[in-house]
């Protein structure tokens, strides 16, 4: 690759070498103002007893090991971890197959491929307020299951059926920001391929198997990676769904729901919070790794 | 691959990253001195009045402007969500008004930490204007001095729904006074319509535990005590209701919207409210608008609880004096009684409840009802510590939660939730 150099590229870089991080000044300013400040003074804080508007005193890991005492914590992790358990694979298949659907160029098609794509627009907070009326001990969908026969379901009253039903609202919500990914990524699968295998006999599920899953595995990872953090990290859905004070006695509390509950208002603990977002930090990171190293597994193999 | 995974790590550092922390904290200021020259610029902020009661603000505030010529008021105003977070953020950011629309349990924190004015001090003169207890409820357990002038008091009223009395074979005229009522009114409700119409949809509260005669703290106020045999009493009889679901069966994730929303519906019989839901009620549910009962809070005490709003001056003004004169003029007695008239609430001066205004009837109902209000004002309680704070809140409910639900006793429950709140209140500092 021995590229000729010119010599005015040889002067540029003599002249000026700070020029390519002046180029990126102004994002590493707002990065370093918006992300990186904020960070590094959540993680000082998180070893403080500071409050909303008293200032923190030094205290060491007291606060990581209050975390070990506090029942509350161990809700929030086992919520929001059954949350990335219930909600990943459905968001890594489902929008998959979404996108086989209504990749087809048949008529009428992009009605369906916007519909699925409404949800995604349509803001959270107005989402889940549907959702919560469609869900309700007298809404819509009780009706009918009353008229069918089958009676009542507390979905807005029992721990579990509400930590499914947000679940299902957050599936539901991003199927199609998901379908999307896919549909981009099933554009570059060739065609050959696809024909070469059906020449060879293999039928529609083999072929899916075979080819397409295959070809769209970085896809996928990418997917169960931002879906992973996505669900770690709920908030809104359980919030709006469970009730700030997290559903029946708090069963439903998520992480991020026990930082805000925790941390804000008058008499926020803020190093409390601080520490618990660390936690939620930690736990992010490592789903990331985690995901990445399966992936590269696979690669070797 | 390699791309992806490029995506993948900024993918991470966006999504990652969590929540920020709030600005500065704070250094303790001194109380500043009312007396000098009262002159300058200086921000009101309020809690959601603008929508309704525009004119009769920007009419007091020129009027103040007329008096004092130095002094210039800036007018903002804030919604009712989100207040408390908005006052915290505000706070840590040495961005506080100089005069701020508040409740006792947002001034108990900002007076610890030094930034709202002591009123005993800078401005000792006024309190005797006042109803004693209004002027005593900004008083702070630990703390010597009164932080926020007293403003307009309520007692809010409860609403029943007479129809489903009705149908229930209950005496629409008669509803439920004390909670020994309740309870029986309740369980037969739930009887005759098999457990379709719940009464309450709430759990009880901390005001509640009050109501029914608990003692919520100790004399010094250091300690929460509402775990004893009475507060027990209370929970086990809640613990019936749910069962019978006479307490409405999604009370435990309820919030004042969707209990608002249950009442409308007629899922739910009794629903505590405002003045100002009435007229929602007329709008929304005409039906229910006919039928509807008013009828004092439930209390077994024989006074009712009621909810002081307050007007506190930033400790870190640096217009005390006119911010304090402003802070008075509003809270005075000739402005509470002017604004009295535009809504359904009560001043806090003294003297005032025994206006004509607030005594003798004109044979209307809205005039019914404030009579009856006022007079029950009268002997009205604060009931709510000042010291709740939301966190104790959350932990008093997901206690009770869980006896309703049967996995612990209420005695257990109670037991833990004091132990909570302590522990939180200890953390307050």
């Amino acid at each position: 690759m021995a590229v000729p150099r010119t010599t005015t590229v040889t002067r540029v870089r003599r002249q000026l070498p700070t020029s390519p991080w002046l180029f990126a000044a102004p994002g590493l300013l707002i990065a370093g103002a918006f992300v990186l400040y904020p960070f590094l003074s959540t993680l000082a804080n998180s070893f403080t007893d500071r409050r909303t508007l008293i200032p923190g005193r030094f205290v060491g890991l007291a606060n990581y090991r209050e975390m070990l005492h506090d029942d509350m914590f161990w809700i929030g992790l086992r919520n929001s971890t059954l949350y990335v358990l219930g909600v990943v694979p459905a968001l890594v298949v489902l929008p998959l197959l979404l996108a086989l659907l209504v990749r087809k160029n048949i008529p009428g098609i992009t009605f369906f491929r916007s519909a699925f794509y409404t949800p995604v627009v349509a803001s959270i907070v107005v989402v889940g307020l549907i959702w919560v009326w469609l869900l309700d001990e007298r809404g819509l969908i009780n009706s009918l299951l009353e008229t069918i026969g089958v009676g009542r379901v507390g979905f807005l009253s029992d721990q579990w059926l509400l930590l499914l039903s947000a679940m299902a609202v957050t599936v539901w919500k991003g199927l199609g920001y998901y379908m999307i990914i896919y549909l981009a990524a099933l554009a570059g699968v060739p065609r050959e391929l696809h024909e070469a295998a059906a020449v060879d006999g293999a039928g529609a599920v083999r072929r899916f198997l075979t080819v397409t899953v295959p070809a769209v595995r970085s896809t996928m990872v990418l997917v169960g990676a931002l879906s992973s953090v996505a669900a770690f990290k709920v908030f809104s859905e359980v919030y709006l769904m469970a009730g700030p004070s997290g559903g029946p006695a708090g069963e439903d509390t998520t992480l991020v729901m026990l930082v805000q509950r925790t941390g804000t208002g008058l008499t926020g603990r803020v190093g409390y919070a601080s520490a618990l977002s660390v936690v939620v930090f930690a736990v992010t990171v490592a789903l990331m790794l985690l995901v990445l190293r399966a992936d590269r597994k696979e690669e070797r193999v | 691959m390699r791309i992806s995974r490029r995506a993948l790590a900024a993918a991470a550092v966006c999504f990652v990253l969590p929540l920020s922390a709030c600005g500065s904290g704070s250094d303790g200021g001194g109380p500043a001195d009312a007396s000098g020259k009262v002159e300058g610029d200086i921000t009101f902020q309020t809690w959601n009045l603008r929508a309704n009661f525009k004119p009769y603000f920007e009419g007091v505030i020129a009027d103040f402007e007329k008096e004092y010529p130095g002094i210039h008021v800036k007018w903002i105003d804030q919604p009712a969500e989100g207040y408390a977070d908005k006052i915290s953020a505000d706070a840590a950011g040495g961005t506080l008004p100089d005069v701020v629309n508040v409740s006792p349990d947002l001034v108990a924190p900002l007076a610890k930490a030094g930034l709202a004015l002591d009123l005993d001090k800078a401005a000792p003169t006024y309190g005797k204007e006042y109803l004693e207890g209004a002027w005593a409820s900004h008083r702070i357990p630990g703390t010597t001095g009164t932080y926020a002038f007293p403003w307009y008091l309520n007692t809010g009223p409860l609403f029943y729904n007479k129809s489903l009395f009705e149908e229930a074979g209950l005496d629409p005229d008669q509803p439920p006074r004390t909670y020994g009522e309740l309870f029986t009114d309740a369980l037969e409700l739930a009887k005759r319509t098999d457990g379709e119409v719940a009464t309450l949809a709430n759990v009880p509260t901390i005001e509640d535990f009050g109501r029914y005669g608990v003692p919520l703290m100790n004399d010094q106020g250091t300690a929460f005590a509402f775990d004893d045999d009475k507060g027990v009493e209370l929970l086990t009889k809640y613990k019936e209701l749910y069962d019978a679901k006479a307490l409405d069966p999604q009370a435990l994730t309820a919030t004042p919207e969707s209990s608002g929303k249950k009442f409308l519906t007629g899922a739910v019989a009794m629903n505590p409210g405002s003045a100002l839901d009435l007229g929602n009620f007329k709008k929304q549910a005409p039906n229910l608008y006919r039928n509807i009962g008013i009828t004092d809070q439930i209390t077994s005490t024989g006074h009712v609880n009621m909810y002081v709003m307050g007007l506190m001056v930033n400790a870190r003004s640096e217009r005390t004096p006119a911010a304090v004169a402003f802070a008075h003029y509003v809270t005075d007695a000739e402005h509470q009684m002017s604004f009295a008239k535009q809504v359904a609430i009560f001043p806090s001066t003294a003297g005032s409840l025994d206006d004509p205004y607030f005594t003798e009837e004109d044979g209307t109902d809205e005039t019914r009802v404030r009579i009856a209000a006022a007079k029950s004002l009268k002997n009205a309680v604060n009931y709510t510590p000042v010291l709740f704070s939301e966190q104790m809140k959350t932990a008093l409910r997901n206690e009770v939660a869980k006896a309703l639900q049967g996995r612990q006793s209420p005695k257990e429950a109670l037991d833990n939730a004091v132990k909570a709140c302590d522990t939180l209140l200890r953390q307050q500092g």
